[in-house]
């Protein structure tokens, strides 16, 4: 193999070895070639030709296609069983991540060929024709989503490339997560619960954060006393600290409404927000829960903590779907879902009535609410006047919804998808987010 | 859940006890070594053509099939130049110029060029006054042609597949020869029956090289 084809295979070798490969005797039926139809046609032609116009030249024509044909004896209609392997390195992979199907077959005999067919939404990333016993397609899958990956022909050539057998694998299904956002930083209520957590709260406990000196009282633990301070004053002194608290953070998705290209859509940008909060607030050790509203009412995982909270919560997104049902209806959600004193974190583009009064709603109930606003897009400028009225009358109601939201003390940041979400949440993430009634 | 995004597994993912050894193996991606045999067979298909067309007939059977062999071979050439764009699985909702693209490139794939090609090169050669050494030359570059289509549309190693007809490539030249030789022997008669009995007598001796040679 040439250099220049190793560099290009280096990146499919680089994902590894693939996972749950499933071997299965496949039947192999065998009929003649095209190639062979057209030795068939050369011979036929020549010969009829060579009769027609009783030329033996022609008849010399036919004889070498002829010999081939002869020699190889097409085998028509005979079955052999094959044993082959199909395996993916990965079923779930993220937007945009390569991932590889591996497929080999015992067989030393024919000439085998291997054909990927990419299905629907899935972009290959290497020839999708690879000739020998075993073949490495990679490809990747550019939107969320789960995906039928295709399937994989094997087309099976005798010594004389003749007789050719082929047979088709349907490839599985892989589930592709929306690509998370860039989030480092968080944003933390004033009012923690109770809870042995990471976030530095007002009041004072045992974590590591000093706060203050007081005097010593009995009780007090020997080892915080401050022996400079109580020196200086002539009284013990012993260093407070601040405690350390976990919230409880719900993630709030707003797919009734999906609007913008595919893959930089309002529901795109909301899922790969989402996606980053919640492994920001989990790495943080909070407890991260979501809800989705959308076709048929809101679905939702209550909060909870760890890396497996994570891939539950990707999970419940990926059901996400567009639409809204006839008559369907935000009922209260229960408090599992929505516990009391919980950071709302909504991710909408604002467009749907009742979402907005369903945020309304809980910011009435004293939830602290934070929107980021995923609208990325605006109906497109035209000329006419009806066109251009009707333009500044949706703007002019999307500036009074935000606005209404802001005066009932909800702070609505827009986001665009591709600065990291610390940028637009940085002034609520700088110091702790104060809830008032 | 048991399982984990590729990306983060990286790491920590261990082969398991039988896996395939899958390796890239002959990527067509080998821009050169495709494009050298789609090559070949675009001027095989030309040499095939401009072979049997001089020296140019004005009849309208040897127009009629002279056009006809172009069209299919352009067309053949045509068909292995576009064979790796993919055939998208539905065609709803396409912009016009994507849809006549989609139905040209089906008809390309559909029919059958080559031997389209072959018919009407051989129906070419038959308007032609009785040449036997060109005709012999015309099958050489024919069954060439066939061989190149079938390498280029089948990614096969040409070496590989070559090596193993060499034998038969042998004797067939050698019955190409021999049928070209049958034409040349004058008739020991005059009229149709002399020349059907050639005819016959080459066919004899192919069928009968079939059945001896080993396979």
């Amino acid at each position: 193999m040439s250099p220049q084809n190793d560099s290009a295979l280096r990146p499919a070798a680089s994902l590894g070895a693939s996972s749950q490969a499933q071997a299965e005797d496949v039947l192999i039926t065998w009929r003649p070639s095209r190639h062979a139809r057209r030795l068939l046609t050369l011979v036929a032609a020549a010969l009829l030709m060579a009769l027609l116009t009783r030329n033996p030249a022609l008849a010399g024509v036919a004889a070498p296609p002829l010999l081939i044909l002869g020699m190889a004896r097409v085998r028509k209609g005979r079955h052999e069983r094959l044993g082959v392997r199909v395996g993916l390195t990965s079923t779930r992979l993220y937007e945009g991540e390569p991932v590889a199907v591996d497929v080999s077959a015992a067989d030393d005999e024919h000439d085998l060929r291997w054909a990927f067919n990419p299905g629907h939404g899935i972009e290959p990333g290497s020839a999708v024709t690879v000739n020998g016993p075993a073949a490495r397609f990679t490809f990747e899958v550019p939107r969320w989503g789960k995906r039928g990956v295709g399937s994989v022909t094997l087309t099976l050539h005798d010594q004389w490339h003749l007789a050719e057998g082929r047979v088709t694998f349907p490839l599985p299904f892989v589930d592709c997560y929306p690509s998370p956002a860039v989030q480092r930083t968080e944003v933390v209520l004033s009012k923690l619960p109770n809870r042995l957590g990471e976030h530095r709260a007002r009041v004072p406990g045992d974590g590591t954060e000093f706060t203050g000196i007081r005097e010593f009282v009995p009780g007090d633990r020997q080892r915080a006393i401050n022996w400079p301070a109580s020196t200086r004053r002539g009284r013990l002194q012993v260093n407070t600290f601040a405690a350390e608290r976990s919230q409880d953070v719900v993630l709030l998705v707003d797919a009734t409404t999906d609007v913008g290209k595919p893959g930089e859509s309002a529901l795109d940008l909301g899922l790969r927000g989402t996606a980053g909060a919640a492994r920001a607030y989990l790495n943080g050790r909070d407890r991260v829960g979501v809800i989705t509203y959308q076709w048929g009412g809101a679905h939702w995982l209550a909060p909870s903590l760890g890396r497996r909270q994570l891939y539950k919560i990707i999970d419940v997104l990926l059901n996400a779907d567009t639409g809204y049902a006839r008559g369907a209806v935000f009922s209260r959600l229960p408090r599992a879902a929505l516990p009391p004193g919980a950071l709302v974190v909504a991710f909408s583009p604002l467009l749907d009535g009742r979402f907005v009064e369903a945020l309304r709603d809980m910011r009435e109930r004293g939830f602290a609410l934070i929107v980021v606003d995923v609208l990325n897009i605006e109906p497109p400028v035209r000329r006419r006047f009806a066109d251009t009225a009707a333009r500044r009358i949706w703007l002019m109601e999307q500036q009074a919804i935000r606005f209404s939201l802001r005066e009932l003390g909800v702070p609505v940041v827009p986001w665009d998808g591709v600065t990291p979400l610390d940028l637009p949440l940085a002034p609520y993430t700088r110091r702790p987010l104060v809830t008032r009634r | 859940m048991n399982e984990i995004p590729a990306s983060e597994t990286q790491a920590s993912a261990t082969p398991p006890a039988k896996t395939p050894t899958a390796k890239p193996l002959q990527p067509r991606a080998g821009v050169a070594a495709a494009a050298g045999s789609r090559l070949a067979t675009m001027l095989l298909g030309a040499a095939c053509v401009a072979w049997t067309a001089t020296p140019l007939l004005h009849t309208g059977l040897a127009q009629t099939a002279l056009t006809v062999a172009i069209i299919a071979v352009v067309a053949g050439a045509l068909r292995i130049a576009l064979i790796d764009i993919p055939q998208p699985e539905d065609h709803f909702f396409l912009p016009g110029y994507l849809a006549a693209w989609l139905t040209f490139l089906s008809i390309l794939r559909v029919l059958a060029w080559e031997e389209t090609a072959v018919v009407a090169l051989l129906w070419l050669e038959i308007q032609h006054p009785s040449r036997p050494w060109h005709t012999a030359a015309l099958g050489a570059a024919l069954l060439a042609y066939l061989l190149a289509t079938h390498i280029a549309e089948s990614g096969t190693q040409p070496s590989t597949l070559l090596r193993r007809h060499v034998k038969l490539f042998i004797v067939g030249a050698c019955l190409l020869a021999l049928g070209a030789g049958f034409a040349m022997i004058p008739a020991a008669s005059a009229g149709a029956g002399s020349a059907a009995l050639r005819v016959l007598a080459a066919l004899a001796v192919i069928v009968a090289a079939a059945l001896v040679l080993p396979a």
